[in-house]
């Protein structure tokens, strides 16, 4: 059961600790279903802490994203830890970060957070279009809990969580220094049912389906920047020398783009279907990255983020792996 | 020399026909000198002859060229070549870009005009390249003047002769706890009908009293680190339980051993027993005894009797149940590998019944029955006490696990045919009113002798009938071969005694494990790969490791012995020399955008990139470091970089993304 509470204290303490530099976690939003990331330095901000269904943001990728300012000469870097807020999935960003030495064992404290599963903003915001005043949001006995302006309405699981939290096998984080409260129930079977349903259409009718999608692609490159695994220093995608791709706007590029940034992906995807969240016109990108998460688990049994000291998929090599992909 | 502009020369080769005949040169080499930055264009019927190189020079003197394009054959080929004709006519030699015109073009279409088109096409991509090519610099690194020989075998002791006495250092690692390898199981050689033995042991004791050689016998190598000229190597001395300085070889414990006689003799090939203490034959070098930590009691229960036999009669108190195994450590600069080969193993051909029947035996146990040290003194008698009796029909099969798909060999392992004819050969000399007959697919008798040889036991009355068995089975007592007599279409049912079944080579069972120490490659019948069949047959993929001997591919002696030398001889040039050039066309690091992630550390198959830190800005940050030398510039680590940090010299994304681009566009 959530305890904010438990919660809050908790944060109290571990942001106090020497060794912690910043604690990320979730806070009410400005308006409607939105809700913001909460970076607290010091212990008289943990009361805005907050975890309910309304907490989508994966903050495993401000871990990578924070700004390497220049040190002056003569300063040391500050390699105190951030610690980070997490649920199953997000725990699992953490564990590649670390697989991939994006993130330092070291420098990282996890508040695993095990979770009921989120909502999809979208399906809620279809329901309630025009609520302006920030709402809170609770799990209770299965049902998800919204305080709407009106008064509190509660829903099934089913009719406003996000599609990758009905899926989801690893609700419990996989990785923490602490957990907040008690493991939840995996009620989660993955079945692969969206991306089954693309794969038994022919390759015109999919090549008809994806260029509808993508040709909508507007190339904010906000999928990329929200993306825990997605944080070279300088993307390959934007260099001109080579140019791997253009910038105009069209079915072509865009196609080389969202195809680069799935394949980039592959064995690395976590599932925690931020991208898909943020993009503006509603590209099933999840359905790209689910499809390579399907490949690379039938060929080479394999599922990234779950254990930090295994090898990445692209850096291992077995014997006996398939080769029937080359010609 | 101005390399700002590019100034391009483009030779076209006629190579006699082997290009001109599908493609117009005189076509390619006019649209060549129409693209850009080109200078000069010419063609020539051998570019690589002298004077086709001359061309290159003069026109590097006297037009000003600083790129070079050849499109005549393969890289591989003719690379090297023109590299140094750049080098002699004064510009870098990495400055050459080849276009392959004739492996990947005349040689592999018909119509001449596509040819011609597609030659075409290939030239205008090597020009887009050489345009954007730089200037790379041949590093040189000082060799370790010592070579490792992994196995003592007949392959490994001729290598280490030739090596030591050239006056480097050897090391021989050994296995077993001797020299000899399979060769010192053999009765006689063939066809010169030599005693085995006797050639081998002199070398044996050669090869223990070189004052450049020293033995690792009852050894393993377990690390090998490094590249060419400075390889690291760790080797684990078991532990033989016998302490060598000690041990005089009397043999006393191994006669009081509780287990004597009771443990199969690897040496016997299994038909001959030892004890647990033992030496594997008289003439073993070193002639120490060793402790068999598997059967041992002592060592296996930790109980024997009140006291170990062994430690009970040996007077020098050599026997030390308390050691441990040792590691040692050095340095050397080349690695010959010559690990030899397994004997098929013959009930993986149920049909033939090795493991049903008492008196069908493999051809090295009848090498072993026919020797004159073997468990009989060289009596062909099969059973044992009353039951002995001496066999005097007696039918060889041949090809038992070569030429055959079914077990997944389909090589022919080269030795079978002429050890049969031998092994026919003894057994009439010992036992003259004995029927031999050889049943067989083919009879290969190609070496020096051989066909005389086999000619001479066909004079003796072995029977030579051409048919595979289909099955071997026991009738009343009797075993019987069941076969078709493929040359008169007659099935046949052969009543034995003896059944001989003559088992190929295979590649030995810890192939991988020296696969995985020196990154070597495995041709398709699994045996080690060499770097080329023809003209590099014992040199490898990895620089500065060698192969001699049955690791490569079945031999016979005199085969092993002559690639020993020649393995040897590789190895030698490497050390006389003293410095080795490394790889100019390796991988580096552009450390401001590597985001350190490893991947390319893990997927290096040479271990040459390590994680290292860089100062960003006052930041530590850790990124991928490139070590030069151990570089072999396979471009897998370009391959596997997510931001593109890491690029392969002279294959630059730049420069072959242009290139690329001209075969996929330009008509």
């Amino acid at each position: 059961m959530v305890d904010l509470e438990k919660l809050r204290n908790a944060a109290k303490e571990i942001v106090s600790q020497d060794d912690v530099k910043y604690l990320i976690g979730w806070r009410d939003g400005t308006f409607g279903f939105r809700i913001s990331p909460h970076f607290m330095e010091s212990p008289e901000e943990a009361d805005k802490l907050i975890f309910s269904p309304l907490c989508t943001n994966n903050l495993a990728t401000y871990l990578t994203m924070a700004e390497k300012l220049p040190i002056p000469r003569g300063e040391e870097p500050d390699r105190r830890k951030v610690a980070v807020m997490v649920k199953g999935c997000d725990s699992r960003a953490v564990v590649q970060q670390l697989v991939e030495q994006g993130t330092n064992r070291e420098e990282v404290y996890i508040i695993g957070c095990p979770c009921e599963g989120v909502v999809d903003i979208k399906k809620i915001e279809k329901k309630f279009p025009d609520v302006l005043e920030s709402v809170e949001a609770r799990w209770e006995n299965g049902q998800i809990v919204l305080k709407l302006p009106g008064g509190e309405q509660s829903f099934p699981r089913e009719e406003v969580l996000a599609q990758k939290c009905l899926t989801c096998r690893y609700p419990n984080p996989v990785l923490a220094d602490t957990v907040l409260w008690d493991e939840v129930e995996v009620l989660g079977v993955e079945e692969y049912e969206d991306v089954k349903e693309l794969e038994g259409m022919d390759s015109k009718e999919r090549w008809a389906y994806w260029q509808d999608k993508i040709s909508n692609c507007i190339r904010c490159y906000s999928c990329r920047n929200v993306c825990p695994m997605c944080y070279c220093e300088d993307c390959v995608l934007e260099r001109l020398n080579p140019t791997w791709m253009f910038r105009s706007v069209n079915v072509a590029e865009n196609t080389a783009y969202q195809l680069a940034r799935a394949f980039h992906l592959a064995g690395r995807c976590i599932e925690c279907g931020e991208c898909e969240r943020v993009c503006p016109v509603d590209i099933p990108l999840m359905k790209l990255n689910r499809k390579l998460y399907k490949e690379v688990q039938e060929d080479f049994q394999f599922e990234p983020g779950l254990d930090p000291e295994s090898k990445p998929l692209q850096a291992s090599y077995r014997p006996d792996d398939k080769e029937d992909f080359i010609l | 020399m101005n390399n700002n502009k590019p100034k391009i020369g483009v030779y076209v080769c006629h190579c006699g026909v082997n290009i001109a005949k599908t493609v117009d040169i005189e076509a390619v080499r006019s649209y060549a000198e129409s693209l850009p930055y080109v200078k000069v264009a010419r063609n020539y019927s051998y570019m690589c002859s002298d004077p086709g190189q001359l061309l290159i020079k003069e026109d590097i003197a006297e037009e000003g060229l600083n790129r070079i394009v050849v499109a005549s054959c393969s890289p591989r080929m003719h690379e090297l070549t023109f590299r140094k004709t750049l080098a002699e006519g004064g510009l870098n030699p990495y400055y050459l870009e080849m276009a392959n015109i004739r492996e990947q073009c005349s040689w592999v279409h018909e119509d001449s005009e596509e040819a011609t088109s597609k030659a075409r096409k290939l030239v205008a991509a090597a020009v887009a390249k050489a345009r954007l090519l730089e200037p790379l610099e041949e590093k040189e690194v000082e060799v370790e003047p010592a070579t490792l020989i992994i196995g003592g075998g007949i392959a490994g002791i001729q290598a280490a002769l030739d090596i030591a006495g050239a006056g480097f250092k050897v090391y021989v690692v050994e296995k077993t706890p001797s020299v000899g390898g399979k060769m010192s199981q053999l009765d006689k050689t063939f066809p010169t009908l030599d005693c085995s033995a006797c050639i081998l042991t002199p070398k044996m004791v050669d090869v223990a009293s070189h004052p450049n050689i020293e033995l690792l016998t009852y050894s393993q190598v377990e690390d090998v680190q490094g590249y060419v000229g400075n390889f690291e190597v760790k080797v684990r001395k078991k532990a033989r339980y016998v302490d060598i300085d000690k041990c005089t070889g009397c043999g006393i414990c191994a006669q009081e051993c509780r287990l004597a006689g009771r443990i199969p003799s690897e040496y016997e090939a299994g038909i001959g027993k030892r004890g647990a203490i033992y030496l594997p034959f008289p003439q073993a070098v070193p002639a120490k005894f060793t402790i068999d930590p598997e059967s041992c009691l002592y060592l296996t229960r930790g109980k024997c009797g009140k006291e170990p036999k062994c430690v009970e009669h040996c007077s020098l108190g050599a026997i030390d149940f308390e050691q441990q195994d040792e590691f040692v450590e050095f340095k050397v600069g080349a690695i010959i590998v010559a690990t030899g080969y397994d004997v098929f193993d013959a009930s993986r051909k149920p049909e033939y019944g090795y493991q049903d029947y008492d008196n069908v035996l493999t051809s090295l146990e009848l090498e072993r029955l026919v020797s004159a040290s073997g468990p009989t003194g060289g009596e062909i008698v099969l059973g044992k006490g009353e039951e002995a009796f001496v066999p005097k029909e007696v039918a060889f099969i041949q090809c038992v696990g070569s030429r055959d798909a079914s077990c997944g060999n389909e090589y022919c392992s080269r030795v079978c045919c002429m050890y049969t004819a031998k092994l026919a050969h003894l057994i009439k000399e010992k036992v003259p009113d004995s029927n031999v007959r050889v049943y067989y697919m083919d009879v290969r008798a190609f070496g020096k002798g051989f066909e005389e040889f086999y000619d001479r036991v066909r004079r003796e009355g072995v029977r030579y009938i051409r048919g595979n068995p289909s099955e071997v089975f026991k009738r009343d007592g009797k075993l019987v071969v069941k076969a078709e007599d493929t040359l008169t279409a007659k099935p046949l049912e052969d009543e034995v005694d003896m059944v001989v079944l003559s088992v190929g080579l295979e590649p030995r069972k810890d192939t991988r494990e020296i696969i995985d120490l020196l990154r070597l490659s495995q041709s398709s019948d699994r045996f080690y790969l060499e770097a080329h069949p023809k003209l590099a047959p014992v040199d490898t993929a990895t620089d500065g490791v060698y192969l001699a001997g049955c690791a490569q591919g079945p031999k016979d002696i005199p085969d092993t012995v002559a690639q020993a030398k020649g393995a040897a001889s590789s190895a030698l040039i490497l050390l006389a020399s003293g410095k080795v050039n490394i790889q100019a066309q390796i991988s580096v690091v552009n450390e401001a955008t590597c985001r350190g992630c490893g991947y390319c550390v893990e997927i290096c198959p040479y271990g040459a990139i390590e994680m290292g830190e860089v100062n960003r800005f006052g930041h530590i940050v850790s990124v991928a470091k490139v070590n030069e030398a151990l570089c072999k510039g396979c471009g897998a680590c370009v391959a596997g970089c997510f931001s593109g940090s890491i690029q392969q010299k002279s294959f630059k994304d730049r420069q072959i993304l242009p290139q690329i681009a001209v075969l996929g566009v330009v008509k």
